[in-house]
């Protein structure tokens, strides 16, 4: 019989990526290598990380542990963080999880998790049952109330961690947040009622990844992936025209109250990229969408667009200065001295702000391991101090994020960064309008 | 310590291949799992067929077990080395993992193959050492033994899920329709280099949906390019009565300097103005008055998507001209609002890709390799960059290759979709730009007589952000 996994391929492909773009090594196969508890160790112990799935008519339970399998018992004794999964065939994406603190013990057949001395989960190989306690029943989604007797047993070895101690905690957040986050976003409301839209504003140095983060939260929101705004790399900016891009949920949805505003990037040389000149009109809202901008010469209050009285609901209510983390370290004088210049515009028109560092390879190391936000270590480290004194960023409002410019499918642990970030820009606009006389 | 392998990726590609598109899952590994015999027998009994690979100082070699085994099953092996690049082999016949693992210290004309994990050597006869290539008939010291279990990248499981998936995208491109219905058509425009594959993409598309390879576009591969002129294809559906939601435009190859298409039509192509079968010139643009020139086209009539189409194996060899008209044409379409995507061909006949890789192209080493060199040289966001693997030569549709193309074209009617929806934005609730652009918004919303001046040569289409 065919060492091969009951997965199917899509569902092996949904769990690859759910569990942090990780690859699945199929080790031991009940049906194959037996009900025994000795053919499990035989086959996995000392294998690294594993996950273990169970397989119940239309529900597949998973069990992912950091801690290797192990023939002495001693080594699984101290408690450590496991997820726990399930999900109804086929449908792998939308799975329930939950994280507890357990111990292992395999012995006379069983498979047994305990959480602080309670079983909470066991499989019992030589009559293939599993049973489940009420809670983590509950959390999975597994309603039964007796044991229930399973298809088969696999475990697969888990390749691609990267962080053990982090991990856990990274794939439980695309899990636990994206769904409430996008929810949130998609109700949201601008607390001041007398502004119906709020509008981010996108500034960087070219090819920083301004247009790129435009195109990933409108991916987000679309539930696929998005160009409208052009990306690219050249010499001078891809984006020549200053644009508003309003954001739309689904592909028949309604537009959501906040768009974001990409423009021309910031070059070093005088007479490349975007107009300094320019700066303030964007950020009063003078600007029209489409505009085509000039590196040498700004917009006049002559042009026939030129929105000479904007409202309130025009101007920027938020500006985020977008930084390829990668190139924080040779920020060029002139480009420091540039950007201290477009600080001081922001700082004068009393608009509120934030840091994007984009590029990031892996974001979540760069993340406190229990929310969303940046870890003190990173934070600490002095360049991104640096930049975030330079443009008066408070180190709080200092995001990361890895745009959708490297994959061809939404991945649920983007989604999450992306959306915390868009969601923290939302709350430091509402800051600006408390703060409005 | 992690259960890693030591081969590089170029020699695990190469070993995978070599034995028929597999992929490899590591079983056991000697300094993880000890260099114990008891231990590589319970890591590697019953798991299907596997292969064993041996590092010893300079040399890689090892067996290929192509049955699954117990301890005292007699199985047939094939020795294997790497000798610089190349895999040498040598079938040594059957013997059973409990004499070759136990028996280091027999006599051993019989059999050509004995290994002793714990003394860490392994030894062959002189003629299995010789034909392996190996410049010494001494027993080898190792210091890693890696064992994998070898399964088919094409196997049932596989080729179920992607008969499903190809399904479901035939039946959601059929279904397909353009952003809030504003035309009936996407239209596709392919543009690139002579030989690209520009026409072969076409013909691959409707092979797709037609359930049967065709050959409608002329295709060739000398160098001035077998299409000359512009066209403008759209395919029937064979399941309904009506054509699939999407016409691909099929031009002229750029070519160096002077040569292919003239770089002044593309405007005309995206705007619109030039109608199927226009006799292209690469010395001149086409004209109002032409027979072919559209004066005033409609939206349905304009690109709503663009393709660069690229041969994945010379795409970092074009020359500095090409790169350069490259560049134009992408701020042109840029400036037109038309969303671009990259398209590179050929990648069956690149080196060391299968037809196995072909389904998680994405993820193949040489092809990832790849992608990263067109995105750091031409300045593409990677993913933007599609690969297919057109129907060239065969007569038989392979829902492998099917999966590719019709990804790509789904990746292009969403751009297209893109392109639709901001266009839109323009007239939504902003009554302003209804005065200022109403010459514009006519050539969509309008007859076109409506907004037509007699007189006038202004092409209303032109102030539509692209002056
Ligand atoms: N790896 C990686 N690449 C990125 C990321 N964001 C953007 N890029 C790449 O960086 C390049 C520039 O991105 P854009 O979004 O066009 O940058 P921009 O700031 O809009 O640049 P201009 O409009 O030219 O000023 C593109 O090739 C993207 O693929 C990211 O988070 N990670
Ligand atoms: N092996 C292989 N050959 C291809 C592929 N696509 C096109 N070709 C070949 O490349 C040559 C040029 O193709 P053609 O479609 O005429 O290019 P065009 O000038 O861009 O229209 C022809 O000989 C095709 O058979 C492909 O994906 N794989
Ligand atoms: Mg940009
Ligand atoms: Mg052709």
């Amino acid at each position: 019989m065919a060492v091969t996994t009951r997965l199917t391929w899509s569902e092996e492909k949904s769990l690859q990526k759910m569990l942090g773009n990780v690859s699945l090594r199929l080790l031991y196969k009940s049906s194959v290598h037996g009900n025994k508890t000795s053919s499990i160790l035989d086959k996995c112990t000392c294998q690294g990380p594993t996950v273990t799935m169970i397989y119940i008519r239309n529900t597949t339970v998973g069990i992912l542990m950091l801690r290797p399998y192990s023939k002495t018992y001693d080594h699984l004794k101290r408690p450590t963080p496991t997820f726990y999964f399930s999900y109804q065939r086929n449908i792998a994406t939308e799975m329930r999880t939950e994280v507890l603190e357990t111990e292992t013990k395999i012995a006379s057949g069983q498979l047994v998790f305990y959480s602080s001395g309670q079983e909470v989960l066991s499989v019992c190989l030589n009559d293939t049952k599993l049973s489940i306690n009420d809670s983590l029943s509950k959390a999975l989604g597994v309603y039964t109330r007796s044991d229930i007797n399973y298809l088969e047993c696999e475990v697969f070895r888990v390749e691609g961690i990267e962080d053990d101690t982090n991990y856990i905690r990274k794939i439980t957040r695309a899990t636990k947040h994206r769904n409430p986050l996008l929810a949130e976003l998609r109700t949201y409301k601008p607390c001041a009622d007398f502004v119906s839209k709020i509008r981010i504003l996108l500034l960087g140095p070219v090819g920083s990844g301004k247009s790129s983060f435009i195109n990933s939260v409108k991916s987000v929101f679309q539930g696929r992936l998005t160009r409208q705004a052009p990306v690219g790399s050249d010499v001078t900016s891809i984006t020549e025209q200053y644009r508003i891009y309003p954001i739309k949920y689904g592909n028949y949805g309604d537009y959501l109250p906040f768009s974001l505003c990409d423009s021309m990037g910031l070059h070093e040389k005088e007479g490349v990229g975007l107009c300094m000149d320019d700066i303030p009109y964007i950020l009063k809202g003078c600007m029209p969408d489409r505009y085509q901008l000039n590196p040498n010469k700004p917009i006049t209050p002559n042009h026939p667009n030129f929105i000479s009285t904007p409202s309130l609901k025009d101007s920027i209510h938020c500006v985020a200065y977008v930084i390829d983390i990668n190139s924080i370290n040779d920020l060029s004088s002139k480009m420091v001295a540039k950007l201290k210049q477009v600080q001081k515009e922001v700082l004068s028109c009393g608009i509120a702000c934030v840091l994007l560092l984009t590029k990031v390879t892996n974001c979540s190391e760069f993340l406190q391991d229990n929310s969303l936000n940046m870890d003190k270590s990173m934070t600490s480290q002095s360049q991104i101090m640096h930049v975030s004194k330079m443009l008066s960023v408070p180190i709080y409002n200092t995001f990361v994020v890895e745009n959708y410019t490297s994959e061809w499918e939404l991945d649920p642990l983007k989604d999450t960064q992306i959306l915390f970030v868009l969601r923290q820009m939302l709350r430091v606009a509402e800051d600006f309008f408390e703060d409005l006389p | 310590m992690a259960v890693a392998t030591r081969l590089t990726g170029m020699q695990e590609k190469k070993l995978q291949n070599y034995f028929g598109g597999k992929q490899f899952t590591l079983l056991y590994k000697a300094t993880v799992h000890e260099f114990s015999e008891d231990n590589l027998l319970q890591k590697c009994c019953d798991q299907g067929p596997t292969v064993m690979v041996i590092y010893g100082g300079a040399y890689v070699l090892g067996a290929y077990i192509r049955e699954s085994y117990k301890r005292d099953d007699r199985v047939p092996i094939v020795l294997f080395a790497f000798q610089e690049n190349e895999i040498s082999e040598c079938n040594i016949g059957v013997d059973s993992p409990s004499s070759f693992l136990y028996q280091y210290n027999r006599k051993w004309d019989d059999s050509g193959f004995l290994l002793n994990l714990e003394q860490k050597k392994v030894n062959m006869n002189l003629d299995t050492f010789k034909k392996l290539g190996l410049p010494q008939n001494r027993p080898i010291s190792f210091e890693e033994c890696e064992v994998f279990r070898c399964e088919d990248l094409l196997d049932k499981r596989i080729m179920k899920g992607i008969t499903q998936l190809h399904d479901k995208l035939l039946a959601d491109m059929r279904i397909y329709r353009p952003h809030r219905d504003l035309i009936h058509q996407i239209r596709i425009l392919l543009l690139g280099p002579t030989g690209a594959g520009k026409s072969s993409f076409f013909n691959s598309v409707k092979s797709v949906f037609r359930g049967h390879v065709t050959h409608q576009a002329l295709v060739g591969s000398d160098t001035t390019g077998v299409s000359d002129k512009y066209r403008t294809y759209s395919i029937k559906d064979p399941r309904a009565d009506r054509p699939l939601p999407f016409i691909l435009c099929d031009s002229m190859g750029l070519g160096e300097r002077e040569k292919g298409l003239c770089m002044d039509d593309i405007v005309y192509i995206l705007k619109g103005h030039i109608s199927d079968r226009y006799q292209f010139d690469s010395t001149k643009a086409i004209t109002p008055g032409h027979s072919n020139y559209i004066d005033y086209p409609l939206l349905k009539d304009r690109i709503h998507c663009a393709a660069f189409v690229f041969d994945i194996n010379s795409v970092e060899y074009l020359s500095r001209d090409m790169m350069a008209k490259i560049k134009k044409i992408r701020r042109e379409l840029i400036k037109c609002g038309v969303v671009h995507v990259v398209l590179l061909t050929h990648v069956d006949s690149m080196d060391l890709v299968t037809r196995g890789d072909l389904r998680d192209i994405y993820s193949c080493m040489p092809v990832k390799l790849k992608l990263e060199t067109v995105h750091r040289e031409l300045g593409f966001a990677l993913s933007d960059i599609l690969v297919v693997s057109n129907y060239t030569s065969e007569w038989e549709l392979d829902p492998v290759k099917d999966v590719l193309i019709l990804s790509a074209l789904r990746q292009m009617l969403w751009a297209a979709d893109d392109f639709l929806e901001d266009l839109l934005l323009e007239e939504t609730g902003r009554c302003i730009w209804w005065y200022r652009h109403l010459e514009v918004s006519a050539v969509w919303l309008l007859p076109a007589w409506i907004c037509w001046v007699p007189g006038s040569s202004l092409c209303p289409c032109r102030s539509l952000s692209c002056e």
